[in-house]
């Protein structure tokens, strides 16, 4: 499994890096960008199965990104988790009107990252079930 | 016809204004009162350069007297410390990670190895506790671990914070040099090429003294 992670902070690629470890994706390839420009490039080029992006971010941000990954044909089914400090109502309901599959409000736990992650695999299975 | 006799605020005006309201040359009233309007806008502009190079001269000022006790100087100096304590507190979170990253693998050599021990001891009850502690106490370590890791999220949260501070910084220094801009322009300075962005000390002052500020 290839997920890719955007935050523009290193500490916080890392974190997320290692999180994803600790739930038990450790065979999944984690591929990691530090902005949303360089993550369209990334995901234009190679097959990913999750995107997990932060929302404040340089030259393109997590809500450009996402809705650029939604207009794409290639690409607009990817689930896409936004992990961000933002927890603004306006933008909360911006990313859900954008398709977000998940937002987890920083600073959050290895509990909360597991149960939208599960969540996200959940509707992915069942509509692939039901597909 | 009687001569009208303007008062402002109950006091009688100067007599060239008299003698203006009382003219009856339609055109050289209205260059007169241009003439007043302009001469008051011209003060008006100066006012407010001088305000501005005030304004600049304090926050210098405040910028030498801090500096004393070892505060920045400048704008630029405030923004790179600030950038700095960007860099350390990554740094630092990065060091945790590193330490976390080390020993995760070593916890789950310890917790495999108790298991194995706690599989062979064959009914030793010291050795099966000894074991048993050794495998709760990787886990538990483990679970540490974990939360060391999310805890330098902060260095995030608290960086974020700070970038808005460098980049506000950066903004209220320009606004204050287009404002030195802008008045210099209306008092009757030529405006300098597309106000280009100002980034040093001195491209400030320059700019401040083509306006004579």
């Amino acid at each position: 499994m290839k997920i890719l992670v955007v935050d523009d902070f290193s500490t916080m690629r890392r974190i997320v890096r290692n999180l994803l470890v600790e739930l038990g994706f450790t065979n999944a390839l984690i591929q990691e960008a530090d902005d949303g420009e360089n993550a369209i490039a990334m995901l234009r080029s190679m097959p990913f199965e999750l995107v997990v992006t932060d929302w404040n971010m340089p030259n393109m941000t997590g809500i450009d990104l996402l809705r650029a990954i939604r207009a794409e044909p290639k690409l607009k089914g990817l689930p896409v988790l936004m992990v961000t400090a933002e927890n603004n109502r306006e933008q909360i309901i911006a990313a859900a009107q954008a398709g977000v599959n998940g937002y987890i409000v920083k600073p959050f736990t290895a509990a909360t990252l597991e149960e939208k992650l599960g969540k996200i695999f959940e509707r992915i299975a069942a509509s692939g079930a039901s597909a | 016809m009687n001569a009208i006799s303007p008062t402002l605020n109950g006091e009688a005006l100067p007599p060239e204004l008299q003698a203006l309201f009382n003219s009856t040359d339609g055109a050289a009233f209205e260059q007169a009162l241009d003439g007043l309007l302009r001469q008051r806008e011209q003060r008006l502009f100066r006012a407010l350069g001088l305000l501005a190079r005030d304004l600049h001269n304090a926050m210098r000022r405040i910028g030498g007297d801090l500096a004393v006790e070892g505060a920045p100087a400048t704008m630029a100096d405030a923004r790179q410390d600030l950038q700095d304590v960007l860099e350390m507190s990554a740094k630092a979170a990065h060091r945790s990670l590193d330490f976390a990253e080390r020993m995760r693998p070593e916890t789950e050599s310890m917790a495999q190895h108790a298991s194995e021990v706690l599989a062979h001891s064959s009914g030793d009850p010291a050795v099966a506790a000894l074991a048993r502690q050794a495998g709760e106490f990787a886990a538990s370590c483990r679970e540490g671990l974990a939360d060391m890791v999310l805890a330098q999220s902060w260095q995030d949260l608290s960086g974020q914070r700070i970038k808005k501070v460098v980049s506000f910084i950066g903004s209220v220094e320009n606004s204050l040099l287009e404002l030195v801009r802008l008045t210099g322009a209306l008092a009757g300075g030529e405006a300098p090429v597309a106000a280009a962005k100002i980034s040093s000390q001195d491209e400030a002052d320059r700019l401040l003294s083509e306006f004579g500020f």
